[in-house]
């Protein structure tokens, strides 16, 4: 029988070419059907260096499909390069000239000696999701841009986190991280946004390190730097959202690198100081309200369902409902995520569905009772249900229909409060 | 005027197919009938026997070199006794979707009129087996009605029938095509008149001819013309005629019913094909 999939909140691989876009100075170019390139262009934000809406495009028709799309490649990358000044050139292919055959790999080769770097991912929608695009992406960069270093950078670290415009906030979360990653003497290199680009890309090699901060995106990535340029990773699975994770996170971080504890030690004080100072300010309004209910469900990628379910139930003592994650996790990559909801403080533990379908997730979040208003976080999906419910809800991931978000983020201890103001916006705004 | 009789002819590769329907195509110009071929093969040759060559352009290649704006003579050529020759040809090996060329040929044959009302049968003679729904284009919406596959008593080629006889039944429920029956085109196999006729049955159809193996043929085909023009008095021209007469008399067409590798396997056994494997004969 024909299963209907209800609202799954992920494109297709080809939206991996939001994630060329997050890299300054590089430029998509879609070897797929017009159709495609215009669905993939609307993300808000995501101008880039370019536009969302101007890009090189193949624009394939029926002609490129029975005689094959490359001549069509061919120009289009010849073009492109001649028209636009970008420092990276990234084919991606869509499911037609997949199914047909086109050896994109073959015709990108032909410009291996053009002024300005090109590669080529595979990116057919039929290979699974934009997360799954993404690690195409890097794949290529890594397999056909990064040659092995022959000098190593003593407390350079490459910095890895969830996907580009996906994530809503992910410009603000690897900057955060990054400047976590500065305060305890560490030198953080990454790919993404203002002021990166093509240098930063160039130094992935000389990295001490890999620093991959995501339950699953970019592990093969790691495994395949490892392998290819000799760079060994920390995975560290959770994205550490206010004071408790984010000073497990600095802990770990520092004794892999070999940082002193001391040190590391002084930055996770400073900060938990000030963390708990603001935190004991409000603590009225967290403990004497009767809106914020003690029970949430996250609905979100498995890196915020994860973070935020660590950082609700570890700094606010919130008591997990069930947990969706909507990512279409890869099955290989789901025991470990679930045993880190396990992995909870005051002996409590989170019940986790890897269910892409929302019409499931609605029924059950439905079923439950939350004992009060259910506090929801999830996608602009979310919100009318929330309503039905009368629950709290806050959008946090893909897709966002009612929130702009320029630099803002969620990732350490800053990002904690952040979300803590968001989420008791939401409450204070009940009876205002 | 009746409706206009369309008919795909399937079968293993190298099995005789556009010889057997050039022959077959001939055999009904002298009954008088108006005939159109559409080669459905990257190959383009089948059309080269009628045609006395491969003096023709492919749909394919023409819409490649000068776009698809193009009149119906570019593409339709005129052969022995009137009949319409079309080859829908393909990309070059290795690249682009022959199937997918195929459905862009026929959808262009439509729209510049190649269907006239004057027509009483169209042949689609259709590359080795039905390997995608491309090639699945002639039997699909409804464009072929009836199938005829060319087959012999080798296992090879009873195995490809079987195959093609599930695209039949695949698209019988929603396209109403039918198979029509099995043409075999002699291979001097042992019993092989009993293997086809029991091998038809099972499949639920009938053997419409048994066409005899004859050198003639490969003499016609070497002098790029088909019996019935090169030896119009032989006995393999009759066969050809006779041929044509069955399917003009026709009535038969089913709904075939595919049977497992088992029980191919079991029929070929039956009739001694196995045992004699090591005492092949040509």
């Amino acid at each position: 029988m024909a299963k209907l999939l209800d609202k799954q909140r992920y494109k297709c691989a080809l939206g991996a070419m939001q994630t060329v876009q997050a890299i300054n100075r590089a430029i998509p170019i879609l070897h797929s059907g017009p159709g495609c390139a215009q669905k993939l262009s609307d993300g808000i934000g995501s101008s880039g260096y370019f536009s969302p809406n101007i890009f090189p495009c193949t624009s394939i028709n029926e002609k490129d499909v029975v005689f094959g799309g490359v001549k069509k490649l061919h120009s289009t990358i010849e073009n492109a390069l001649k028209v636009i000044d970008a420092d990276l050139y990234v084919v991606l292919t869509g499911c037609i000239p997949e199914i047909v055959g086109d050896d994109s790999g073959e015709v990108v080769s032909e410009f291996a000696d053009a002024d300005k770097p090109v590669i080529y991912a595979s990116t057919a929608g039929f290979k699974g999701n934009n997360y799954k695009g993404h690690e195409q992406i890097i794949d290529a960069i890594i397999e056909q841009y990064l040659k092995k270093a022959d000098n190593r950078q003593k407390g350079l670290v490459n910095i890895w986190a969830d996907v580009p415009y996906q994530d809503l906030f992910w410009l603000g979360n690897i900057r955060e991280l990054e400047k976590l990653l500065r305060e305890i003497g560490l030198t953080p290199n990454t790919i993404f946004g203002y002021n990166r680009g093509i240098e930063n890309i160039n130094k992935i090699p000389e990295a001490e390190f890999n620093l991959l901060v995501s339950p699953w995106v970019s592990v093969k990535n790691m495994k395949k730097m490892e392998k290819k340029l000799g760079i060994p990773y920390l995975h560290y699975p959770t994205l550490p959202i206010g004071a408790y994770e984010t000073s497990k996170f600095l802990r770990e971080v520092g004794k892999y690198a070999g940082i002193e504890v001391e040190k590391v030690e002084r930055v996770i004080t400073e900060h938990e100081n000030y963390y708990y100072y603001l935190i004991e300010r409000y603590a009225d309004l967290f403990l004497e309200n009767r809106v914020i209910n003690k029970q949430f469900s996250v609905i979100a990628d498995a890196q915020y369902a994860l973070g935020i379910t660590k950082f609700l139930t570890n700094d606010l003592g919130l008591v997990p409902a069930k947990q969706f994650i909507v990512d279409d996790t890869p099955k290989e990559y789901r025991e470990a995520i679930t045993e880190e909801f396990k992995k909870l403080n005051y002996g409590l533990s989170a019940d986790v569905a890897f269910e892409t379908d929302s019409y499931k997730i609605h029924n059950e979040i439905k079923a439950h009772d939350y004992h009060g208003y259910p506090l929801i976080l999830g996608s602009y999906y979310d919100k009318e249900l929330s309503e039905q419910l009368q629950g709290n809800y806050l959008n946090i991931s893909w897709p966002v229909q009612d929130k702009v978000v320029l630099d803002d983020f969620y990732a350490g201890y800053t990002g904690g409060i952040r979300l803590i103001e968001d989420i008791y916006t939401v409450a204070v705004q009940r009876f205002n | 005027m009746g409706e206009i009789r369309q008919i795909a002819i399937y079968g293993k590769g190298g099995i005789g197919k556009s010889t057997t329907t050039q022959n077959l195509t001939a055999g009904l110009c002298e009954h008088g009938k108006k005939v159109m071929v559409v080669g459905c093969d990257p190959k383009a040759d089948s059309t080269r026997l009628l045609l006395g060559g491969l003096a023709q352009k492919t749909v394919l290649d023409t819409i490649r070199e000068e776009g698809e704006d193009i009149s119906l003579d570019r593409i339709m050529k005129e052969g022995f006794g009137g009949t319409r020759c079309v080859e829908s040809g393909g990309p070059e090996p290795g690249v682009g979707c022959a199937g997918r060329g195929i459905i862009t040929s026929i959808n262009m044959l439509e729209n510049l009129g190649a269907y006239t009302d004057d027509l009483d049968y169209v042949f689609y003679d259709v590359l080795g087996d039905v390997v995608c729904g491309g090639f699945a284009m002639p039997i699909r919406e409804g464009k072929a009605k009836e199938i005829y596959i060319v087959a012999s008593g080798e296992m090879m080629a009873l195995y490809a029938a079987n195959n093609i006889s599930k695209g039949i039944k695949r698209y019988a429920r929603t396209g109403g095509v039918r198979l029509g029956g099995i043409i075999c085109n002699s291979r001097n196999v042992d019993r092989e008149l009993d293997l086809l006729r029991a091998f038809s049955k099972e499949l639920g159809t009938k053997l419409l001819y048994f066409v005899p193996r004859d050198n003639v043929v490969q003499h016609a085909e070497i002098h790029k013309k088909t019996v019935i023009e090169y030896k119009p008095d032989s006995n393999q021209a009759q066969e050809y005629r006779n041929l044509a007469q069955a399917v003009i008399d026709n009535q038969d067409f089913v709904i075939p019913t595919p049977m497992t590798q088992e029980r191919l396997e079991e029929i070929l056994m039956e009739y001694g094909m196995m045992d004699l494997a090591d005492d092949y004969r040509i």
